[in-house]
């Protein structure tokens, strides 16, 4: 501690380059930070659970999935056809809508509309994230859910998406088909997401959709072209793997699903495959990014330190001549690293953790099922850890270089 | 003052290699330093008067010889036991007086107290009386360079005693001061060696400075001699 007024006042010896150094640290522990959190969310998202976890059911052979709403009630209680046979705990389907509030115009950013079409009430059960919301946010969704069942045309959208297509609750809208070619839906928009992962999503009531598509056939004499293949994705939610097993075996040897086939995989291993195609830059981000970004911030910090122990060898020889041991005068030149770059990591950390999650509402970075990715908890204190090893790494090498000054040498030149 | 030695050295040569060449600095030095002694070195550039002074101050060690100082023998003690003995036992002041620019005079005077076991109150208390004792008690917050060459020195004096050391070793200490400042500083180093009882070693190119001294020594190509050629001293 009685060194410590000497490490932050060598630290202010020169402020410019203490504060370039410093903003070099927090630019890139913020890049850090970014990339560690999508990669954190995505790991997360793949990891198997032990218990409550989820099942997708998909078309066997075909991406995208694309299989008949027929399939729904079946697959929603998981194939059982005995007494024995067991029943997920809870399911839901997914029929992606695509559209665009303006017709015949280029698709944008202001116009585009991505719903999930599915019944109302499971957004409360089985969307994640949103089934595990804090009282508030949550009885603000089940308004907007009621809404939903009293209303099948309406539509909740995520707060970003709405403020792009310049809406408001409450506003009717239209939505031209992109995927649903000239299926026209008009919706009444009757709430919003919570701020975060579903900002840019919407959801419309599978049940407007499928009476829409009855309608297309009555008014064009011939159905849809996508009339039988609505449904692209099931959910269904079971207590433990020996059931998601015997659940996947019913489904698997099910007389119902000859054409198109299907198969279930549990959540974690669907959305690993539907990353499969951003393996490539997952990989770089990982393993040439990531460690790239840590190796410049040990040079940013090393080229620093050197720097300053190359301009005070005189200062240290004074140190040696006055008593302190080389090891005192190494740990006062790593503590003044290591000390600039837990602070400066930290800063930054929790400035991204607070700034992204408080102020943005996530990172946007849309990829498979996800717009956008908060900032992990683990950052809060991700950038002291980077800053101390990046800093002692920066500075290990000047700072032992310090031991060997020789006093005699210094002054001799001095002189 | 008392004829007992403080300093002893004893047949002391200093020497480097320079490639296959051997050169050197000091040939079979002896010297004997009583405590409370004002000692002089002078001599003329490449004599070996500051190596001597950092051979006695632990800073180097000879190449053959011993040196005591007190009751310990310097020129055997590892690196470490050397920095903690010049810690407790030598005050060190310099010709360009080496402050910490970004200390002030208090937090440079309480450096060498930092490695001792003290209270931040006792710490103070020494600093200020170190500092009251070379005349800037009232300057203790000022940054070096808020103060002037003199003032500095004085600065560096009070550091080198602040521990109460044994012996005060100082290379050049007016070299880079106008004459009343020199005057001042050696008034200080004086009043240091008549009223502390400390025993000084001072390396000088200055006459004038050396007169102040209880003795002078001279060297000359790493020898002491009695009998100074002046014009060795006529062009320093």
């Amino acid at each position: 501690m009685k060194f410590l007024m000497l490490i932050f006042k060598n630290l202010r010896r020169n402020l410019l380059r203490s504060m370039l150094t410093s903003a070099g640290v927090m630019v890139l522990v913020f890049v850090i930070t970014l990339i560690w959190s999508i990669l954190g969310f995505l790991d997360i998202a793949t990891s198997e659970k032990t218990s409550n976890f989820k099942g997708i059911v998909t078309e066997k052979w075909s991406i995208p999935s694309q299989m008949p709403f027929s399939y729904a009630s079946t697959l929603e209680n998981g194939a059982a056809r005995e007494e024995s046979d067991v029943k997920p705990i809870d399911s839901m389907t997914w029929q992606f809508f695509i559209g665009s509030t303006e017709k015949g115009k280029a698709f944008s950013l202001s116009t585009f509309v991505f719903a999930f079409c599915m019944e109302p009430r499971k957004l409360l059960t089985m969307m994640d994230e949103l089934d595990s919301l804090a009282p508030g946010p949550k009885a603000e969704l089940e308004k907007a859910v009621q809404a939903m069942e009293q209303n099948r045309q309406g539509i909740i959208i995520g707060q970003k998406r709405l403020a792009a297509l310049d809406k408001r609750v409450g506003d009717r809208i239209k939505i031209f088909g992109v995927n649903y070619r000239d299926l026209e839906l008009e919706c009444e928009i009757v709430g919003t997401f919570p701020s975060g992962r579903y900002d840019n999503n919407s959801c419309i009531n599978r049940d407007y959709l499928n009476a829409s598509l009855d309608a297309f056939k009555v008014s064009k004499g011939k159905p849809h072209p996508l009339a039988n293949k609505t449904m692209n994705l099931v959910w269904v939610k079971v207590p433990n793997k020996d059931t998601f097993t015997k659940v996947s075996g019913q489904i698997d040897n099910s007389p119902m699903f000859a054409s198109p086939p299907v198969k279930i995989e549990t959540a974690s291993s669907g959305v690993a495959n539907f990353l499969a195609a951003y393996k490539d830059l997952l990989t770089i981000l990982r393993w040439v990014l990531a460690p790239s970004i840590i190796a410049t911030l040990a040079v940013v910090i090393s080229n620093a330190i050197s720097i300053s122990v190359r301009e005070r060898r005189k200062e240290m020889a004074v140190l040696k001549v006055i008593g302190f041991q080389p090891n005192q005068i190494m740990f006062l030149v790593l503590g003044e690293a290591i000390l600039l770059g837990v602070v400066a990591g930290s800063i930054s950390s929790i400035g991204t953790y607070l700034f992204v999650n408080r102020v943005m509402g996530g990172i946007p970075f849309p990829i498979a099922f996800f717009s956008s990715f908060p900032v992990l908890d683990g950052a809060l204190w991700w950038g002291a850890a980077i800053g101390f090893v990046t800093s002692f790494a920066g500075s290990i090498l000047p700072a032992l270089s310090t031991r060997s000054i020789k006093v005699v040498d210094v002054f001799s030149k001095v002189a | 003052m008392t004829d007992q030695p403080i300093v002893r050295v004893s047949n002391v040569s200093r020497y480097f290699k320079r490639g296959t060449e051997r050169v050197n600095v000091l040939n079979n030095l002896d010297l004997n330093v009583p405590e409370g002694q004002f000692l002089a070195l002078m001599g003329p550039s490449g004599s070996g008067k500051t190596t001597l002074l950092n051979l006695i101050a632990g800073l180097d060690t000879p190449s053959e010889g011993e040196i005591w100082v007190g009751d310990r023998c310097v020129s055997k003690m590892s690196e470490a036991q050397l920095a903690r003995w010049r810690n407790e036992h030598v005050g060190f002041v310099f010709q360009f007086y080496h402050l910490l620019p970004v200390l002030s005079a208090f937090e440079n005077v309480e450096l060498p107290l930092l490695l001792l076991p003290l209270t931040a109150k006792k710490r103070r208390e020494q600093v200020m009386t170190a500092l009251e004792l070379v005349g800037l008690n009232d300057r203790n917050s000022h940054l070096p360079s808020q103060l002037s060459g003199g003032q500095q020195q004085r600065v560096g004096i009070a550091r080198a005693i602040v521990t109460d050391p044994t012996l005060i070793v100082a290379d050049e200490p007016t070299g880079d001061l106008d004459a009343k400042s020199a005057h001042e500083i050696l008034d200080l180093l004086n009043v240091l060696q008549r009223s502390l009882n400390k025993t000084i070693l001072m390396v000088t190119h200055d006459l004038r400075a050396a007169r102040r001294a209880d003795r002078i020594q001279h060297l000359d190509k790493g020898r002491l001699v009695d009998q100074p050629d002046e014009e060795l001293y006529e062009a320093g």
